[in-house]
């Protein structure tokens, strides 16, 4: 469960990013972050992946209260969150496998437990035919697949994907967010901050629109118009 | 328990020396040249040791005795010297014993007859002379005032300005050595903190990434780390070498040219100087990375 409660972030140059956010997430739920440049939604990713604290409010991510998470703690709360990034942010030095792998060792994985799991997570992004080849030989759509793997890779309770349609064709947008939709199936929380309205409507998913640092809607099964 | 692999970081490490190849070679270059001078140095100023402990007579004050002086007064003076500080051994030689000495050293060159005059005026020529031996070589000239105004002491000879010249020579060396050692590790540090930012920056990416998958300060932190002491180990064992080649030929240049000089065989210094080279290199190299990768602990 994620829970903002009264969340405000109020940058040392004076930008206020949030204000007063109050949202729960319950596990298991698929959200939809919508709202243009400038709504508040990098931020509110910021807060989630522990990279900024909030000024004012509580933000509490299972068991862990962000606020008063201390450093020493964060790596241990981030393996808790798989996260895709709109540029794939994938080694160009490492092949699929290695990409994947990296993350279960970044955590001391065992070797054994690598080589058992990374070709079941590739099943799952339908990569398992190109587990050796480098991210360069692969379309955008596969690449942003293989981040998706690396998410997965230490079975993380919440997904949180920036973006992650929008460096990739329409047809690979609509696979990629079936993908994520599978994952939430299997009891995963997936949070997803795009502002491609067409995606959005339809998939027709709990959407939350930001405005201003505003939460402004917050509707199962909503609709966006980014003109609004 | 989960491990990391041991293998994971030395590889790391390793790769990080490669991806900076010109960088790495740069600050390996400049640690050995560091550490060669260090040695070099160390070297000279423990050989000027050696050869200041090998010319045991520059260490020794000649004190010689009012001729008037009667045994007793010879005895009180002799309990005096050796209640002095500074004073590691006295030796005594009578007047007889510096006659014997005399006529040995004189004797076959013609002086038989002037010996044999002298045989019965012996205690009115000769002096009882005391052989100060000392330790410290920076406190002679207080010695020799408190021998000088000894009662009964007629004269002092000491070695002082020769061995005072070698001493601060020695002190001036190890002065100059040090602040030149000091200037020079600056600069392999500084070199080795830009080599590691640089592979650092080069890495930018794949640390971001490593903090949202939830690596821990150590896991980011280490193969730089071990970069850094891959850098100093290769840099303490290069120097090792170019130093054993380096004094052997000046070894053979000196022992050649100047044979009064004693000169200590390298392999006497071998394993302690290389055990030196080694952990500074490596302590050089682990305190460049890990300055450099301060604000990278921070979340």
């Amino acid at each position: 469960m994620i829970e903002f409660k009264n969340v405000k972030k109020l940058y040392p140059n004076g930008t206020l990013a949030l204000d007063n956010v109050n949202l729960r997430i319950e596990d298991g739920e698929f959200l939809f972050v919508v709202g243009e440049s400038g709504a508040g939604k990098t931020t509110l990713m910021k807060l989630l992946l522990r990279e900024e604290r909030c000024t004012e409010g509580t933000l509490i991510v299972d068991e862990f209260n962000l606020n008063s998470l201390s450093n020493f703690k964060v790596p241990h709360y981030r393996r808790q969150l798989g996260v895709v990034f709109q540029d794939f942010r994938l080694f160009p030095n490492m092949t699929v496998f290695e990409n994947v792998a990296f993350a279960m060792r970044v955590i001391g994985e065992p070797y054994r437990a690598i080589k058992r799991r990374v070709p079941t997570i590739l099943k799952i992004v339908n990569l398992q035919d190109k587990h050796k080849n480098f991210p360069h030989e692969l379309s955008g759509g596969e690449q942003q697949r293989v981040a998706l793997a690396r998410a997965l890779a230490n079975n993380p309770r919440i997904i949180i994907a920036d973006e992650p349609t929008g460096n990739i064709d329409p047809k690979m947008s609509l696979e990629i967010m079936n993908l994520l939709l599978k994952i939430q199936r299997k009891n995963k929380t997936v949070i997803v901050v795009t502002h491609e309205e067409n995606l959005v409507n339809y998939f027709r998913q709990r959407v939350v629109v930001l405005r201003d640092g505003r939460v402004v809607e917050d509707r199962i099964g909503g609709m966006f118009n980014a003109e609004i | 328990m989960r491990r990391y692999s041991l293998f994971y970081f030395i590889g790391q490490g390793f790769s990080g020396l490669w991806r900076n190849g010109v960088m790495s070679f740069a600050s390996i270059t400049v640690l050995v040249s560091c550490l060669v001078l260090m040695g070099s140095f160390g070297l000279l100023v423990y050989n000027i040791d050696y050869n200041l402990n090998e010319m045991s007579t520059l260490n020794e004050i000649a004190v010689f005795v009012d001729q008037d002086c009667s045994d007793l007064q010879v005895a009180d003076i002799s309990n005096q010297i050796r209640s002095l500080a500074n004073v590691s051994e006295v030796r005594h030689i009578t007047k007889a014993e510096t006659f014997e000495q005399e006529k040995q050293r004189l004797g076959l060159d013609g002086y038989t007859e002037l010996f044999d005059m002298l045989e019965e005026d012996k205690n009115e020529v000769y002096l009882d002379t005391f052989i100060v031996s000392y330790s410290d070589n920076s406190r002679v000239s207080t010695l020799e005032y408190q021998l000088s105004h000894i009662d009964g002491v007629t004269k002092v000879n000491c070695h002082t300005e020769v061995a005072q010249t070698i001493e601060e020579l020695k002190n001036g060396i190890i002065l100059v050595f040090t602040w030149f050692l000091v200037i020079l590790f600056v600069v392999s540090i500084f070199v080795i903190m830009n080599t590691i930012k640089l592979t650092v920056y080069a890495r930018r990416q794949e640390i971001s990434i490593m903090r949202y998958i939830g690596a821990t300060d150590w896991f980011i932190v280490l193969p730089f780390v071990f970069q850094g002491l891959i850098i100093g180990l290769i840099a303490g064992g290069a120097a090792f070498i170019v130093e054993k080649y380096l004094y052997n030929y000046i070894l053979n240049l000196i022992t050649a040219d100047f044979n009064i000089i004693s000169v200590i065989l390298f392999d006497t210094v071998e394993l302690p100087l290389l055990i030196a080279f080694l952990g500074i290199g490596i302590l050089t190299g682990i305190l460049g990375s890990s300055l450099s990768l301060g604000k990278y602990l921070k979340a």
